[in-house]
């Protein structure tokens, strides 16, 4: 049976063939990005590449013109009704995707196919939109293998060549065409985006977010995906100290949570007081893009961390931002101190700012907390009385506490009990604000996991968590994490949140060794690490680098612009001289026979372009009126070297061949000249 | 159209400096490259693409964008190897007559360790080219047909072999002039009027008629001291009987073609009658003499006398 599928398609016109493996190549392009545009727009692209790959099969006729412009008619408005627009990052996305699959239905001249080639190498580009991994870049090598072959196949027009021929081709092209990506890669200067993106342009990824709801954090908890990397240069501070601070929520409407308003950050200026004890500990973080300002650093950290081309600034809550989001991997080096005591002295405005709640909202919790305020006029001792409340009230840590309804705080306290970090923060806050200490809740990722293989630290998006601060008179700020106290083990311990596996991983995974399964993933990400270092993270700072290493003194952009025009000079002159080369003559033998011809063709005789020695002698007969003297001369001296090469007793030994050819070029020199014979 | 009309002289002036050659081996010289207008789109694409990554600072963007840019230069490299080296040979051809399409063989050699994939050979300014590959070290032939403007002994109009090959955005061609020359004869007329049946030497005797044998199609058992050129061999064959075609045998009789014979006006259509004639003459088996702008060709029989009274038609 499989037998027979094969042998059909083995013997399938050139056409069909050819069309097919197209429409394979285009499939494999486009996959990647079923997650990326609606659903509509998948259903349509698989649908008219199926209906195009039956048109093939059966060989029947393309479909006609009012039907692809009414499907493009029906595509573009679906795209207006699911992005609100056409222009921008997502609804091109949509656009090219469908605007694909629709070309293929109208392959009829050879510039039709070109589109489709074009349309497919950008659609190659956007994939990277959403993802640059090395997964990613490996689909993607292997579709530009793919259209590259399709593209040989389609200019190889005789007879019916096997499609491995053209992948072989469009491999090697692929392969020389390496050095030169390399180069490029290396050389060609990191520009500033050129002009300003669109809205969407980094809409729609997964990350800590400036506002909070309930639910949020759920879903960040489940993502395995890295969000950073960090390389310790001193010792690591214990896995429960690691908390690295991102986002800090301060404003509460009844529902969300969110950041203070960026424009009231930008214009206080009042760095905060931070005072820091103990040996700091040193380290280098390589953040993905995450498409926000934030520099997540361990807390506390008074200085700078160092930014490549950039000037972080730090917000009156310590968290350290630029000015402009991240959209590249980003690698900075900080130096923090988990021993360190801010914001001694609370501003007045700050202090009620963290101290307000919205009206109406949770009243239970609001009597609780007058209750505590009384019974524990010290606001350390309050602080500690809640916290014995998490322990000892019967609350637990789950994933999936269901939907909170709007006084989250008193469903939480009284009612459910059950929560993760977010909603224990956030009732945490609300229950101190209520009894009057000020208190936010901070995000950012706690903890981390080291890679054995390369030691650096990996924090993923599921180490994303929420805990809070409350101010204290004569502390400042102290971290408060009441889902510790709950589940001690979410923090501080080396257990992290298993995302459940999908049906596949853990058919795949299930049941093998979770040693082996934990050394697997070690490895698999010391890779990714390296790709993100080497390749990802190629900033103009490390081309500059390299340029060092090369012996500039002071590199700047331009001398990569130098080294890159010196290589094409330097390779261009190779490849001149190569031709060059190649063009001569490299016997000297029939050197020696070309410069005689010419001679005498300049001479005026009519020579033949590939005539011998002989030839050229009986031709001189003709000729011999006047010029007796020098006619003879030539004469002997082309029959001498016919004998060099022909003689009877050649070949002799290439030694004195090449001396008598080097005689006979000498004597060449001295041959009497030869009129053109006159008229 | 003054794109067109700029193109052309640059044709033109190209083909001006072409030697007239049977045997040409492309070189670094004679072989042309520009980008197709496909080879012009891809490379916007490829600095839209550049435009993206650097605009979404995507890394892998500009990996992408590099990469493609290298195979795109690899591939004019290719396209170029795909001509430089090849070396071509006319081999010359057989005369034809006016009006007919005169054909004649190329040999295409690769001493190239690699197949040359996709060459195209056209007769300059026709449409209709011959695809080809040749496989490494080998060689391989093509036939080319083109419709001689005129009657006489001409040139080979210039011939072009071309590549798209690899990726189809570079055009690489080159031109070759070749050296030998096609003798085309008149056009034979298609319903010539029959043979002069009387001129001065036939002296008033009418033609001799075909022997009566009662066969209605000419054919007729095998006589002793028929010629060998009248049998039919292919009847033979199926009968295993000798037969003979009845024809018309006047050896004793002359005949002598004259463009005064034809009644016609016009140089050429006296020509084409007159070859018409000729090859009927032989056709019958007649002994006929050709005499034209003074030139005598003595009466004769045979193919080679046929050959030459063409050809003295043909340069006349």
């Amino acid at each position: 049976m499989n037998n027979l599928g094969l042998t059909t398609l083995r013997n399938l016109p050139r056409d069909t063939r050819d069309t097919l493996f197209l429409l394979l190549v285009i499939t494999w392009v486009a996959l990647p990005l079923v997650n990326q545009v609606p659903l509509w727009c998948s259903l349509m692209g698989a649908a008219v590449v199926l209906w195009r790959g039956w048109l093939a099969w059966r060989g029947l006729p393309l479909p006609r013109t009012v039907w692809r412009l009414g499907l493009l008619a029906l595509a573009v408005a679906a795209t207006l009704l699911s992005h609100r627009t056409l222009l921008g990052r997502d609804a091109g996305v949509t656009l090219v995707v469908v605007l694909l699959a629709l070309k293929t239905l109208e392959l009829r001249a050879r510039r039709d196919a070109f589109v489709v080639f074009f349309l497919s190498f950008f659609l190659m580009l956007t994939q990277f939109f959403y993802s640059q991994s090395l997964l990613t870049a490996a689909a993607m090598l292997l579709a530009l293998w793919g259209l590259l072959t399709a593209l040989v196949n389609a200019h190889m027009p005789v007879g019916q060549p096997p499609l491995w021929q053209a992948a072989r081709i469009a491999g090697q092209m692929t392969l020389l065409g390496a050095p030169i990506m390399l180069v490029l890669f290396l050389l060609f200067p990191r520009l500033a985006p050129l002009w300003g993106l669109p809205g969407d342009a980094m809409a729609g990824r997964s990350g800590l977010s400036s506002s909070m709801t309930v639910g949020n954090i759920a879903s960040l908890a489940l993502d395995s995906s890295v969000a950073m990397r960090v390389r310790f240069d001193t010792a690591p501070p214990p896995s429960a100290q690691m908390y690295f601070r991102g986002p800090v929520l301060s404003h509460f409407d009844g529902r969300s949570w969110s950041a203070t308003p960026w424009l009231e950050q930008t214009f206080d200026l009042t760095p905060p007081q931070i005072t820091v004890q103990g040996a700091p500990v040193r380290y280098q973080i390589t953040l993905e893009p995450n498409q926000q300002p934030w520099l997540l650093t361990l807390d506390a950290t008074p200085q700078a961390p160092q930014v490549p081309g950039r000037t972080p600034r730090q917000t009156p809550e310590l968290q350290w931002v630029l000015t402009r989001p991240v959209t590249e991997l980003l690698r900075y080096e900080v130096q923090s101190y988990t021993r360190y005591q801010a914001g001694i002295e609370l501003e007045r405005s700050q202090r009620q700012a963290n101290l307000t709640l919205p009206f109406g909202f949770n009243p239970r919790t609001q009597t609780w907390a007058q209750q505590l305020q009384a019974s524990h006029p010290e606001p350390a001792a309050r602080v500690e009385a809640v916290l014995a409340q998490l322990r000892n009230g019967g609350y637990g840590y789950t994933l999936e506490p269901g939907v909170y309804g709007r006084n989250s705080a008193d469903e939480f306290w009284f009612d459910r009990k059950l929560g993760f970090c977010e909603h224990m923060a956030a009732a945490f806050v609300i229950v101190m604000r209520a009894s009057g200490i000020p208190a936010r809740i901070v995000t950012g990722y706690q903890g981390g996991e080291r890679n054995t293989l390369d030691g650096y630290w990996t924090v993923r998006q599921s180490d994303a968590h929420a805990w809070v601060e409350v101010w204290l008179s004569g502390q400042g700020w102290v971290r408060v994490d009441p889902t510790g106290a709950v589940a001690p083990e979410r923090t501080g311990s080396l257990l992290r949140l298993q995302s459940p596996q999908g049906a596949v991983a853990s058919a795949l995974l299930g049941n093998v060794n979770p040693q082996w399964a934990f050394n697997v993933r070690a490895a698999w990400d010391a890779v990714n690490n390296r790709w993100n270092q080497w390749v990802l993270n190629y900033t103009q700072n490390r081309q500059l680098d390299l340029l060092k290493r090369l012996g500039f003194d002071a590199p700047s952009w331009e001398d990569l612009i130098y080294v890159l025009c010196g290589l094409v000079v330097g390779v261009s002159l190779l490849g001149a001289a190569w031709s060059a080369w190649e063009r001569q003559q490299h016997d000297p033998w029939l050197r020696l026979l070309s410069k005689a011809r010419l001679k005498l063709t300049q001479a005026g005789l009519t020579v033949p372009a590939q005539s011998t020695p002989r030839q050229l002698h009986a031709l001189l007969q003709q000729q011999a009126q006047a010029q007796v003297q020098a006619i003879a001369s030539w004469q002997a001296w082309l029959l001498q070297l016919e004998a060099v090469r022909y003689a009877a007793h050649a070949p002799t030994q290439r030694a004195t061949s090449r001396a008598q050819v080097a005689t006979l070029a000498s004597q060449f020199q001295h041959l009497a000249p030869l009129r053109a014979p006159s008229l | 159209m003054k794109q067109g009309f700029f193109s052309k002289r640059f044709e033109r002036w190209l083909q001006s400096r072409l030697p007239f050659t049977d045997h040409v081996t492309l070189n670094q010289r004679n072989v042309y490259i520009l980008p197709t207008r496909a080879g012009l789109m891809l490379g916007l694409t490829l600095l839209v693409l550049l435009v993206a990554a650097i605009n979404y600072q995507l890394n892998l963007g500009y990996l992408l964008t590099f990469l493609l840019a290298g195979c795109s230069l690899v591939a004019m490299h290719v396209a170029h190897a795909t001509l430089r080296g090849l070396t071509m040979h006319l081999v010359a051809p057989s005369p034809c007559y006016y009006g007919a399409t005169a054909q004649f063989v190329i040999q295409l050699q690769n001493h190239k360790k690699s197949p040359r994939h996709a060459l195209a050979l056209r007769v300059q300014d026709t449409r209709q080219e011959v695809q080809t590959d040749v496989p490494a070290q080998a060689s391989s032939s093509v036939e080319l047909a083109f419709k001689p403007p005129r009657r006489g002994l001409q040139r080979l109009p210039t011939l072009s072999v071309q590549t798209l090959f690899p990726l189809g955005t570079f055009r690489v061609w080159a031109l070759w002039r070749p050296a030998a020359q096609v003798l085309v004869y008149p056009q034979p007329e298609a319903h010539p009027p029959p043979l002069p049946s009387h001129s001065a030497d036939l002296g008033g005797q009418a033609l001799a008629t075909p022997h009566h044998s009662g066969e209605p199609d000419g054919l007729r058992p095998y006589r002793r001291g028929d010629n060998l050129k009248t049998i039919v061999w292919k009847k033979a064959a199926k009968t295993g009987e000798l037969i003979s075609r009845d024809q018309v045998t006047l050896q004793s009789h002359t005949l002598w073609l004259e463009p005064q014979l034809t009644q016609l006006a016009a140089p050429e259509a006296q020509l084409s009658r007159l070859c018409a004639w000729v090859l009927r003459a032989e056709q019958l088996g007649l002994r006929y003499g050709l005499r034209i702008a003074g030139q005598d060709i003595a009466p004769a029989n045979g193919l080679a006398h046929q050959l030459r009274c063409l050809q003295a038609l043909a340069l006349a």
